[in-house]
């Protein structure tokens, strides 16, 4: 297995039959108490009439964002994105604000609210399994995906790949890799036979929705120094405006009591 | 001071003490119990709506609500207009309590409290919310230097009173521009959700919106508090201040309703305002009630005149401007749905905060509005008070 520079997965919803494996498989490797899940199997429902069905589901976890909003709304860097492909999270910097949640387009974490200070209470989201992939093996829902619908590799390579199943099979899909631009593009691609916004995804440009955001933060210091110096100017102005003024009518008060 | 002579049979507090002392129990009581056992069993916010009630009303409404101090000290000590004078001390005291309130209720709704001074040694620079954090903390700190003169002159230590009082103006100046940025950047806080807020209020000029919004409220906030405290404490009613005071809001709304509107226009999103259902409506009352009616109502000098139709006034324009607060950060925004995860405004998540939720936020307000009284009768808050009023 050749070193791999940016992971990722690849999910083709044609191929998942909703069996609910990976959120098993998920839970086992990580640990994840009975009642919490890192993945959501999203089904919308069996649609049309007897012989002919039709239904779609959708295997949702944290898309790993090439730019992640959760990092860049994190007020002390509780996340950090790993070169290779995970957005991770550090539980011992959190302070519990839930601002990441506000901030994640795809509503990926999620909270521990049934916890209080004692045990303490974390945000949990999906790592990419990185005690798995740093010894060349697939995360664990890729690894018990019994059909192949969740794959894992290196990101530039699964998208040729999902653009050659679009071309051999233009029928079956829509021809969009979801993921590949979106929100500055995921470490999660998507192939579906559905609109995206069926499956529930949310419809995001190719520029992330941290953008407007980190660049308004990026004039904080500027405006900050700049409307210092404006108030100070204005207040030593009205200041020394106002003494003149007193000065001149005492001076022509005197004036008058002289006369 | 002269000691009242008033011969008491035993110590009697007033019904209303009593019934702050209760509602603030309730809420001690409620945050134990939420220290305990988690945010879950006590409210109703879940993972589709990680914010709710407490950040809407404590955190952007109180702060918003504190405006008032920054405003009247900047006109007092940056335009020198000392005029105004009389209404600095009640106005940077509520400044002063409004803000220990937000960081109160933010200790009962961060998830690790204990950590909060984490913000100053993990900071991410790119996170509006810890602008915020650091903002709000020194900004505290400001206030209470500007309020501590009238500590000092309450324990008779005049001395150290006039020495805070020489280097006011620099704190001043401070205080200004941290309330700048942080009534803007609560603004800014929703710049993020650009796929979550609806459009009719998303826009990169939050901050700005916020901000213009943040002069009016707080001019407002001043009616607001210089007229009740004048009711309850028995005292003269500075009316011809506050008459000039409302001759400013409507040209604040003006720019205000320019910047919403010309930004819709802008943006191409006017066609919103009349196809958004629900959210449509909760617009146009907010522009009406926030906006419109005060800014109508403030151009009528009979009506700024009289000290009552002023209080209506700023009630009206306090209301709307509190909607508006409550639209961008709760009503607005959609959640996706953690099951069926199908994006919608408002429609197949529910959130309605809990009784005991209200409840904390109703007791950290008893322990504010208890605070400004206790403050109002031992401390020479009013300038040249008339006599004392015993109760």
């Amino acid at each position: 297995m050749s070193e791999i520079i940016n992971h990722a997965f690849l999910f083709d919803a044609t191929r998942c039959i909703d069996c609910r494996a990976c959120m098993v498989a998920c839970s086992v490797e990580n640990n994840i108490p009975m009642n919490k899940t890192r993945i959501w199997v999203a089904g919308i429902g069996i649609k049309g009439e007897f012989p002919k069905l039709e239904s779609a589901s959708m295997v949702y976890h944290c898309m790993h964002c090439a730019e992640p909003d959760c990092l860049s709304a994190c007020p002390v860097g509780a996340y950090t994105k790993r070169s290779d492909g995970p957005v991770l999270y550090d539980p011992d910097k959190c302070i519990g604000c839930r601002y990441c949640m506000n901030a994640c387009p795809f509503g990926v974490p999620h909270f521990d609210y049934d916890k209080g200070l004692i045990e303490g209470a974390f945000i949990d989201k999906c790592t990419m399994c990185p005690q798995r992939i740093d010894v060349g093996l697939a995360p664990a829902c890729v690894a018990t995906c019994p059909t192949d619908a969740l794959e894992f590799g290196e990101r530039a390579d699964l998208i040729a790949k999902a653009h050659a199943r679009i071309q051999a099979h233009p029928e079956r899909y829509i021809d969009h890799v979801y993921g590949e631009i979106e929100n500055g593009g995921t470490s999660y691609l998507i192939l579906s036979h559905v609109p995206f916004t069926e499956l529930g995804l949310p419809e995001i440009g190719s520029i992330p929705v941290k953008e407007v955001s980190e660049t308004v933060m990026g004039y904080t210091i500027p405006f900050a120094l700049g409307w210092s110096a404006v108030l100070s100017a204005v207040a030593a102005g009205v200041h020394l405006y106002n003494q003149k003024n007193e000065k001149r009518s005492s001076a022509e008060e005197k004036l008058e009591d002289s006369k | 001071m002269k000691m009242s002579l008033t011969i008491q049979p035993r110590f009697r507090l007033p019904l209303i003490v009593w019934i702050l002392l209760g509602l603030m129990g309730i809420a001690l009581v409620v945050a134990l119990v939420r220290y305990a056992v988690g945010i879950g069993p006590i409210s109703d916010l879940s993972n589709s709506y990680p914010w709710g009630f407490w950040i809407s009303l404590d955190l952007f409404t109180g702060v918003a609500i504190g405006s008032g101090a920054f405003v009247i000290a900047s006109i007092v000590y940056i335009f020198e207009l000392k005029e105004f004078q009389p209404l600095t001390k009640p106005a940077v005291l509520t400044g002063f309590i409004g803000y220990i309130m937000v960081v109160i209720s933010l200790l009962v709704d961060l998830g690790h409290p204990e950590r909060i001074y984490y913000m100053l040694i993990h900071t991410n620079h790119t996170s509006v919310l810890l602008e915020i954090g650091i903002c709000v903390m020194s900004y505290l700190t400001v206030l209470a230097i500007e309020f501590s003169p009238v500590v000092f002159e309450g324990i008779k230590k005049d001395k150290w009173a006039h020495f805070i009082h020489k280097f006011i103006i620099p704190f001043i100046i401070i205080g200004v521009v941290l309330s700048t940025l942080h009534q803007s950047s609560l603004g800014s806080l929703l710049l993020i959700q650009p796929t979550k807020l609806h459009p009719l209020w998303w826009t990169p000029i939050l901050p700005v919106q916020f901000f213009i919004s943040a002069l009016a409220i707080g001019l407002g906030m001043v009616i607001l508090e210089s007229t009740l405290s004048s009711r309850y404490f028995k005292r003269g009613l500075e009316s011809h201040l506050l008459e000039k005071l409302g001759k400013a809001i409507p040209v604040i709304l003006v720019i205000y309703l320019i910047s919403k509107f010309g930004e819709l226009l802008w943006a191409g999103d006017l066609h919103f305002l009349f196809s958004s259902g629900w959210m449509g409506i909760l617009f146009w009352a907010e522009i009406l009630i926030g906006s419109v009616i005060p800014m109508i109502w403030f151009s009528i000098r009979r009506l700024r005149q009289n000290p009552n139709a002023l209080l209506t006034g700023a009630i009206i324009l306090l209301f709307g401007m509190i909607l508006n607060r409550f639209n961008v950060s709760w009503f607005a925004i959609q959640h996706p749905d953690p099951i069926t995860y199908i994006p919608t405004f408002m429609s197949n998540v529910k959130y309605i905060p809990t009784l005991p939720e209200m409840a904390v936020s109703i007791g950290i307000f008893s322990a504010g509005i208890l605070a400004f009284g206790l403050a109002a009768k031992y401390l020479p808050v009013f300038d040249n008070e008339p006599e004392k009023t015993q109760y």
